[in-house]
C-alpha cells in the first residue's frame, strides 16, 4: 500500500497524459456529455493527473439573480449554507474529511461554483454527497443565523481594500436598474440584515438549485462509463422547477457619469473609466473583438501602458477589465496614479486612447499576438483536473455547456483589425461612460 | 560556509539517486523530468533573502529580485521583453522570503525557447537601468507606505507577529522592508547586492516538466556564466524564548479585528517530529479548510469570523492561496494561529468579541497541548491528510519547488512531499501526542490585534474581566455553557508587556 502511494506521487502525478488535440480543436481533450431527462448536464473529461478527480458543479446563478429589493448578497450567502448538511449527511465536513477532499466554493456575478478535488476512488461517494446536498439541503434557522456572522466578517475584510471600495462605487454609479449594480458580497445594509432571511433562503434554494440550472464538470482519472451510470443513478431523482429571475435590463445610458469614492485609509488615487459593453458571446465577432480591444488598447504591450507605466512612470499600474458577463456589463480601465495632480491628464490620456482606437484599425502584429496570448492563456490553465474544470467554467455559465469553447476560439481567429475598431466605435462611447476616482478620505487617513 | 558545501553535496546526491535523470542533472541543478507534460517549469533559487539585507537597507533583497524580474536586460528593453512574453502567455516572477529568493516561470513547451531566453537574460544579464529602478522602487515605496498598512489588515497582523517574535534577529523585518529603508535604497545598493549574492556557487537552477533531452545541462552551463563567489552563511536566528503574554495592539480605524498569535518552535521539516506535528496542526487548524478544530469552534459553531487556522511553518499570503506556499524554507519557525477579522455580528462590543475569539483559540491550543489527540481524532485526521496532502503537489512547478525546499532542509530522496504518506503511516498516536507536548504551549506567547480604541482594549486586557458575547440567533445550551468558560478563560498580562502602536507608525522605520 505504501509503495503504491509513493508511486502515485512520484511517477503517477507527474505523468500528465496529453493526448494530441483532436485536429483543429483548441480544447485538447475528448469528453462525454450526459444529459438527464430532468435537464441536468454533466461533462466527463478524462484528463489530468492519474488517481485524482476534480468535481465542479456550476450553478448558473450569482449576484445577477438577486433582483428582489434588500436581498443582495444572497447567492454568496447561500454558497456558505450549502455546507450545512442534509438528513442523509448531517455533517458534510466530516464526510469530506474522511475522504481527504479539498473542497471549496465561490460566488461571482453570474455563477456559484462548488468543487471537490479528491482521489479517484472516492468518485461514488462524491457523486452521492454532492447530488444529495443539491437536492436535499436542510438547515435550521439558528445555524443560518450563525453563518451570517461569518459573512459579515468576510464583508469587512473586503471593506479594508481600496480596489473593492472603488468597484462598489463604480457599479453602483454605472447601473441604475440591472442587478450588476451591486457587488457579489452585497450592499452593507443587506449583509447586516441577513440573519433575518431564513425563509427567503429556502425560496432561493427552491428556485435556483434545480437540475436544469446546474452543470457538472468532472475532470481527471476515472471510468467514464461508471461515472455516467452513477450520475444517472444519483441525479435522476432531482426534480426540475427552475424559476427565472426577474432581472430588469439596464436601459441605454444617455450621458456620461462621474463619481468620487472616499477611502477611509491611505491610498494613491485610483481612477476607473468604464464603458457599457456587450453580453458575452462565442459567435458575435464584435463581442469577442471587444475583449481583444481591451488587451490591444490598454494591455502591457499597448502604447499607453508603455508611456504611463514604463516611460513617464506617472502611474503604478494600468489594467483593462474587458472580460464579458452573461448580461451586458462594464469594460473598465483601471489605473493607480502616483501624483494626484496628474489625474486630469491621465483621464485625458485614456480618453484619447479610446478615440484613437475608434478612428483607425489596430496594429496587425499586436492583434495576432493578442490572439496567440488568449489561446495560450487558455491552454496554460489545463494542467490539473481543477484547472481544466476552471478553464471550461465560463462556457458552462454563459451557455449551459462547454461546446462553445471551439466556437469562441474560431470567432477569435476571425477577428480583424476592422472588427476591433468597430467594437471600439460601438461600445467605447461617451454617453455610456462612467468615471470614478477613489481618493483617501479627507482627514480620514489616520 | 559549511551549509553551502552540504547543499552542494546534497544536490549531487539528489541527482545520483534520480536514476535515469542522472546524466541529465548537472551539479548546481535540480531536475524533475515529466516527459509527457506539455509544460516546463523553472525555479531558480538564490541562497539569500531578507535576512541578508544590510541594516538600514531592509527590503534590498526584495527590491533586487523585483527589479530583475521587471526590467530591461542587456539584450532587450523592458517593453521588448513584455512584447515577446505576450504572445506566448509567458511570465516570470520573483519571491523573496527570509532566507530564499526564487525566480519562477512556467511555459507551454511549444514556446520553451522563446521563454527561456528571456528568463535567462533577466537573471544573468540585467541592464540595471536607472529608469527601470525608479519605476520598481516607486511600486515598492507605495506598497510600504500605503498598501501594506491600508489594504489587508490580516496579512499585516501576521507580518507584525513575526516582527515581534524575531526582534533583534535577521528575521525581524518584513521582506518588503520599512518605509524609510526602502526609500533609502539606491541602484548602486541593488548592484552590490546582486554582485555579492547572485553568484554561480550560490544559485541552484530547477527545471521540471516536458523539457527536451539535454536541456538542464544547457541551463546550468548558462548559469555558470555568473561570477564565482561563495557566500557566508549567517547564524541561525535565535528568537527570545518568551515570557508570559506579550501583546501588540495596533490602533486603526477598522470595523473588524484580525488577531494573530504564536511563539517560536524549534521544529523544522527535516525533524523526526515533523509529520507528527503536521498531523496535529492539521487537526487543530488546517489552512482554509473547515476540518480544523479552531474553525469548528470559532466559525462553524459560533460564526464569530470567516476562518481560524494554525501553522507550524511560515505561511505568507495565506489569504490568497488554499495550499501551502513553497520556497519559504526557514531555519527558524514559529507556531502561529491566524484568526480572521472578528466583526460585530450581534449586539455588544467589538473588543469583547475579539478577546472572546482569542480566548477560545488559546483554550483550544491549551487543551491540545495538555490532552493530545483522541484515538478517533488521530485516525480520522491521518486518513484525511494522506489524501489531502496530494493537492500540495498539484502542478509541475510545485513538485519542483518541493525538491528545492528538500535541498534547503537536507531532506534525502524521494523528498518531503513524496514521503508524506509513509511518514504519516509510520506514526503512532503516542508519538504524535509526545510531539505535541514537546512543541506546543499556551504561555510565552506573542499576540497582535488591529483595532479601534487600542487603549480601551489594553484596559480591558489588564482588568482581566470576562468578555461575554451575544449571538444573532439562538444557540444550544451546551454552547452557551461553554461560552461562560471561554469568556472567563484566564489571560494574564502585565502592563509593560502591552505595546500600543498607531497604524501610521507601523513598519515606518
Amino acid at each position: 500500500m505504501r509503495i503504491f502511494l509513493i508511486l502515485v506521487v512520484t511517477i503517477g502525478l507527474a505523468a500528465v497524459a496529453l493526448a494530441g488535440p483532436p485536429s483543429g480543436k483548441t480544447f485538447p481533450y475528448d469528453y462525454r456529455l450526459v444529459i438527464l431527462p430532468n435537464g441536468f448536464k454533466a461533462y466527463l473529461i478524462k484528463a489530468g493527473a492519474p488517481g485524482q478527480i476534480a468535481y465542479l458543479t456550476v450553478v448558473r446563478t450569482g449576484a445577477r439573480e438577486e433582483w428582489e429589493p434588500n436581498k443582495t448578497g444572497f447567492a454568496h450567502f447561500f454558497e456558505h449554507i450549502m455546507f450545512r448538511g442534509t438528513d442523509k449527511y448531517p455533517d458534510y465536513d466530516s464526510v469530506t474529511t474522511r475522504i481527504g477532499a479539498a473542497r471549496n466554493a465561490s460566488t461571482s456575478a453570474d455563477v456559484t461554483q462548488y468543487y471537490l478535488v479528491a482521489a479517484s476512488s472516492s468518485l461514488e461517494q462524491i457523486i452521492d454527497l454532492e447530488s444529495d446536498r443539491f437536492m436535499n439541503l436542510k438547515y435550521s434557522e439558528p445555524v443560518f443565523r450563525t453563518e451570517a456572522g461569518a459573512i459579515l466578517g468576510e464583508f469587512s475584510q473586503g471593506r479594508a481594500n481600496p480596489r473593492l471600495y472603488l468597484m462598489e462605487k463604480l457599479m453602483d454609479t454605472a447601473f441604475d436598474v440591472h442587478t450588476y449594480k451591486h457587488l457579489t458580497i452585497g450592499f452593507e445594509k443587506d449583509v447586516r440584515a441577513m440573519p433575518e432571511g431564513y425563509q427567503y433562503s429556502i425560496r432561493f434554494h427552491e428556485r435556483y438549485y434545480r437540475p436544469e440550472n446546474c452543470v457538472l464538470l468532472l475532470a481527471g482519472d476515472f471510468d467514464v462509463n461508471r461515472a455516467e451510470q452513477l450520475i444517472r443513478k444519483y441525479y435522476s431523482p432531482w426534480k426540475p422547477g427552475y424559476v427565472m429571475p426577474e432581472i430588469k435590463p439596464e436601459p441605454p445610458q444617455t450621458a456620461p457619469k462621474e463619481a468620487t469614492a472616499e477611502f477611509p485609509g491611505r491610498t494613491l488615487p485610483i481612477l476607473a473609466v468604464a464603458y457599457k459593453g456587450p453580453a458575452w458571446s462565442a459567435t458575435d465577432r464584435l463581442a469577442v473583438a471587444s475583449e481583444v480591444l481591451g488587451r490591444v488598447a490598454f494591455g502591457p504591450n499597448s502604447d499607453i501602458y508603455r508611456r504611463l507605466v514604463i516611460q513617464d512612470q506617472k502611474v503604478q499600474s494600468l489594467s483593462a477589465g474587458f472580460g464579458l458577463n452573461r448580461d451586458p456589463n462594464l469594460l473598465t480601465i483601471t489605473t493607480m496614479i502616483n501624483n494626484p495632480e496628474d489625474l486630469p491628464a491621465i483621464k485625458n490620456e485614456i480618453r484619447s486612447t479610446v478615440e484613437k482606437f475608434r478612428t483607425g484599425p489596430c496594429d496587425a502584429k499586436l492583434l495576432a499576438d493578442t490572439k496567440s496570448a488568449m489561446r495560450y492563456g487558455f491552454l496554460m490553465q489545463l494542467e490539473t483536473p481543477l484547472g481544466i474544470d476552471s478553464a471550461l467554467r465560463e462556457y458552462a455559465v454563459f451557455t449551459g455547456g462547454v461546446e462553445a469553447v471551439e466556437d469562441y476560439y474560431r470567432t477569435l481567429e476571425s477577428v480583424t483589425a476592422e472588427d476591433v475598431e468597430a467594437a471600439a466605435n460601438k461600445y467605447l462611447v461617451e454617453a455610456g461612460r462612467t468615471t470614478v476616482v477613489l481618493l483617501p478620505a479627507r482627514g480620514g487617513a489616520q | 560556509m559549511r551549509v553551502v558545501v552540504i547543499l552542494t553535496l546534497l544536490i549531487l546526491g539528489l541527482s545520483a539517486v534520480a536514476g535515469r535523470e542522472k546524466s541529465e542533472t548537472p551539479q548546481g541543478a535540480i531536475t524533475l523530468s515529466e516527459p509527457n507534460s506539455p509544460f516546463v517549469a523553472f525555479d531558480v533559487w538564490v541562497k539569500a533573502g531578507s535576512q541578508n539585507d544590510p541594516k538600514g537597507k531592509e527590503g534590498l533583497a526584495a527590491l533586487t529580485a523585483s527589479l530583475l524580474s521587471n526590467s530591461s536586460t542587456l539584450q532587450d528593453s523592458y517593453p521588448q521583453i513584455l512584447s515577446k512574453l505576450y504572445p506566448i502567455a509567458g511570465g516570470y516572477s520573483a519571491n523573496v522570503d527570509k532566507e530564499m529568493t526564487t525566480f519562477t516561470g512556467r511555459i507551454h513547451r511549444d514556446n520553451l525557447d522563446a521563454f527561456y531566453g528571456l528568463f535567462r537574460n533577466a537573471l544573468l544579464s540585467p541592464a540595471f537601468k536607472e529608469e527601470d529602478f525608479k519605476r520598481v522602487k516607486a511600486q515598492a515605496v507605495n506598497d510600504a507606505k500605503q498598501s501594506r498598512r491600508f489594504s489587508n489588515d490580516e496579512e499585516l497582523s501576521k507580518e507584525l507577529l513575526y516582527w515581534q517574535i524575531f526582534k533583534g534577529t535577521p528575521y525581524e523585518h518584513p521582506a518588503q522592508g520599512y518605509v524609510a529603508s526602502v526609500e533609502s535604497i539606491t541602484l548602486d545598493d541593488v548592484k552590490a547586492f546582486y554582485s555579492r549574492y547572485y553568484t554561480r556557487d550560490n544559485v541552484v537552477v530547477g527545471v521540471a516538466g516536458g523539457y527536451p533531452p539535454g536541456f538542464p545541462v544547457r541551463v546550468r552551463s548558462d548559469f555558470a556564466g555568473l561570477r564565482a563567489g561563495r557566500v557566508e552563511v549567517l547564524p541561525k536566528p535565535a528568537p527570545a524564548p518568551g515570557d508570559g503574554i506579550n501583546i501588540l495592539i495596533v490602533e486603526k480605524n477598522v470595523i473588524s479585528t484580525p488577531i494573530s498569535f504564536g511563539f517560536p518552535i524549534s521544529l523544522l521539516r527535516s525533524d523526526p517530529d515533523f509529520y507528527a506535528m503536521m498531523l496535529a496542526n492539521s487537526w487543530l487548524g488546517e489552512h482554509r479548510e473547515s476540518v480544523g478544530h479552531l474553525y469548528q469552534v470559532i466559525r462553524e459553531k459560533r460564526g464569530l469570523n470567516y476562518g481560524d487556522y494554525s501553522y507550524i511553518e511560515a505561511f505568507p499570503q495565506g489569504y490568497s492561496t488554499q495550499i501551502p506556499p513553497v520556497n519559504v524554507s526557514r531555519r527558524s519557525q514559529i507556531f502561529e494561529v491566524w484568526l480572521r477579522p472578528v466583526a460585530m455580528t450581534a449586539p455588544g462590543n467589538l473588543h469583547d468579541r475579539a478577546l472572546f475569539a482569542f480566548r477560545a483559540a488559546l483554550r483550544e491550543v491549551a487543551a491540545l497541548t495538555e490532552n493530545g489527540m483522541t484515538p478517533e481524532a488521530f485516525d480520522t485526521q491521518r486518513a484525511y491528510l494522506k489524501n489531502y496532502y496530494v493537492n500540495f503537489g498539484n502542478t509541475v512547478g510545485r513538485r519542483l519547488a518541493y525538491r528545492l525546499d528538500d535541498a534547503f532542509y537536507g531532506i534525502p530522496d524521494p523528498g518531503f512531499f513524496a514521503s508524506t504518506p509513509k511518514g504519516l503511516d509510520a506514526l503512532s498516536r503516542e508519538q504524535a501526542n509526545a510531539a505535541i507536548h514537546k512543541h506546543l504551549r499556551h504561555s510565552g506567547l506573542w499576540v497582535v490585534f488591529i483595532t479601534e480604541d487600542a487603549e480601551g482594549l489594553k484596559r480591558k486586557l489588564l482588568a482581566g474581566v470576562p468578555t461575554n458575547i451575544t449571538y444573532a440567533g439562538k444557540q444550544p445550551q451546551a454552547i452557551l455553557d461553554e461560552d461562560k468558560i471561554i469568556a472567563a478563560y484566564p489571560v494574564t498580562v502585565k502592563e509593560p508587556n502591552i505595546t500600543v502602536l498607531n497604524i501610521n507608525d507601523v513598519f515606518e522605520k
